[in-house]
C-alpha cells in the first residue's frame, strides 16, 4: 500500500523546506500551508494562531468550488483563487502535476502582483522538489 | 411552481454524490477530489464543497438537490448547507463500520432539518450483504430518538427511479407537516 501523500515524509519535508523558502522571498508571508486536493495538512508555516486543519479543509473546499465555476463558465480549472480583505490577501494554486494545494496569507501591504508571483514560484519549487525526492505521484481523480 | 431544497446527508461513501446525479436533469455541480484516504474508505474522490443538482416532480414541483461532504473535517460547509434546506435524505452505507450508531450521530448533527421541514432515511449498499440489515437502523432509530419520525427505506443510490420514490416520499412528508403545523399550533391552548 502506498503512503498517504500527508503522511509522507518526504512530502512533508520537501514541503516545509519550499514554505521556509517563500517566507524568505516575501516577509509578508505571514502563513503558508500545503494540502492534499481533499483537504489534508501536508505541512504548514506560520507567524499567526489559527486552527491548520479546519483551514486546510476550507481551502480544499474553496479550491474544488473555483474549479466547478471556471468548468461551469468553460474557461478549464482555475488557475489561482485570491480571497482580498482589508487586513490581507489569501492566495492558493495547484502544485503543477500533483493533487495538492499551496495557499498562502500575506499581509495587506504586501502587492497583489508580487504575493502572486512568490506563491506561483514556490509552487514550481515544490512540484520539482517532489519530483527529485521521489514523492510518489497520486491517481488523479477521474470524473 | 412549488420550491424544494433538499439536503443529501450522510457519511463518506453513503453515495450522497451518486444520488443527485442519479436524480439531476441538469449537469450536476461537482467538487469532487482525489482521495488520500483509500484504505478508509475505497473509492477514488471524495466531495470536499458540495453537489449541486436540480430536479421537476410533476409539473409541480422544482427540487434543488445539494450534497454535503461526509467528512466531519468539512462540517463548515454543513452549516453553511443546512441553512437553505428544507428537508434532507440522510443516506448510510450499511456496509460502513458501526452503521447504526453513525446513523444517530448523523442524525444528531442534521436535527435542524427535521424541525425544518422533515427527514427520510436511505440505507444503500445492503446488496453488499455485510451490515446489520434495515431493521436494525428502525429499531434503533425508535428506541433512541422516538421524536424522530422518520421513515426507513433500503436504497440504491445509482438507481434513479429507487432516487425518485424516496424524495418523492419526502416532500410529501415535508408538504403534510407544513399542512398541519398550522392547524396544530391553532388547537394549542
Ligand atoms: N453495491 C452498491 N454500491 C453502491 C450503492 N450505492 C452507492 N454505491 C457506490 O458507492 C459509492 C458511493 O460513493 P459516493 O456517491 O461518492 O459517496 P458520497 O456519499 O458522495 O461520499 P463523500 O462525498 O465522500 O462523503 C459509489 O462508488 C457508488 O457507485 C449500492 O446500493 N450498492
Ligand atoms: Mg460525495
Amino acid at each position: 500500500m502506498t503512503i498517504a501523500l500527508h503522511q509522507d515524509p518526504a512530502a512533508i519535508e520537501e514541503g516545509r523546506a519550499a514554505l521556509a523558502g517563500m517566507g524568505e522571498i516575501s516577509p509578508s508571508m505571514v502563513y503558508a500551508a500545503l494540502l492534499t486536493d481533499d483537504g489534508f495538512e501536508i505541512v504548514h508555516v506560520t507567524r499567526i494562531q489559527t486552527d491548520a486543519t479546519r483551514f486546510a479543509s476550507m481551502s480544499s473546499s474553496i479550491q474544488a468550488l473555483s474549479d466547478a465555476v471556471g468548468h461551469e463558465l468553460r474557461i478549464g480549472a482555475s488557475d489561482y483563487v485570491i480571497i482580498g480583505s482589508a487586513q490581507g490577501h489569501v492566495i492558493q494554486m495547484r502544485v503543477p502535476g500533483r493533487p495538492v494545494v499551496l495557499a498562502a496569507l500575506f499581509q495587506s501591504h504586501e502587492t497583489l502582483g508580487k504575493a502572486l508571483s512568490t506563491t506561483r514560484v514556490t509552487a514550481e519549487r515544490i512540484s520539482h522538489r517532489f519530483a527529485a525526492s521521489s514523492v510518489p505521484a497520486m491517481a488523479a481523480p477521474n470524473f | 411552481m412549488a420550491e424544494h431544497v433538499i439536503l443529501f446527508a450522510g457519511p463518506m461513501g453513503a453515495g450522497k454524490t451518486t444520488a443527485i446525479r442519479s436524480l439531476s436533469e441538469i449537469d450536476v455541480v461537482s467538487t469532487e477530489a482525489a482521495n488520500s484516504e483509500r484504505h478508509v474508505v475505497d473509492k477514488a474522490t471524495t466531495t470536499v464543497a458540495l453537489d449541486y443538482g436540480e430536479i421537476t416532480l410533476g409539473a409541480e414541483d422544482k427540487v434543488r438537490l445539494y450534497g454535503v461532504p461526509g467528512q466531519k473535517r468539512f462540517d463548515f460547509m454543513w452549516s453553511i448547507l443546512k441553512k437553505r434546506a428544507r428537508g434532507m435524505i440522510m443516506l448510510i452505507n450499511d456496509d460502513a463500520p458501526d452503521a447504526v450508531q453513525t446513523m444517530i450521530d448523523y442524525l444528531d448533527d442534521f436535527s435542524e432539518l427535521y424541525d425544518q421541514g422533515g427527514v427520510v432515511i436511505g440505507v444503500s449498499r445492503t446488496d453488499l450483504g455485510v451490515g446489520p440489515g434495515l431493521q436494525a437502523y428502525t429499531a434503533a432509530l425508535a428506541e433512541q430518538r422516538p421524536q424522530f419520525i422518520a421513515p426507513v427505506f433500503g436504497v440504491d443510490p445509482r438507481d434513479e427511479n429507487h432516487m425518485r420514490t424516496v424524495l418523492m416520499t419526502l416532500i410529501a412528508n415535508i408538504e403534510m407537516r407544513a399542512m398541519l403545523a398550522p392547524a396544530a399550533e391553532a388547537a394549542a391552548p
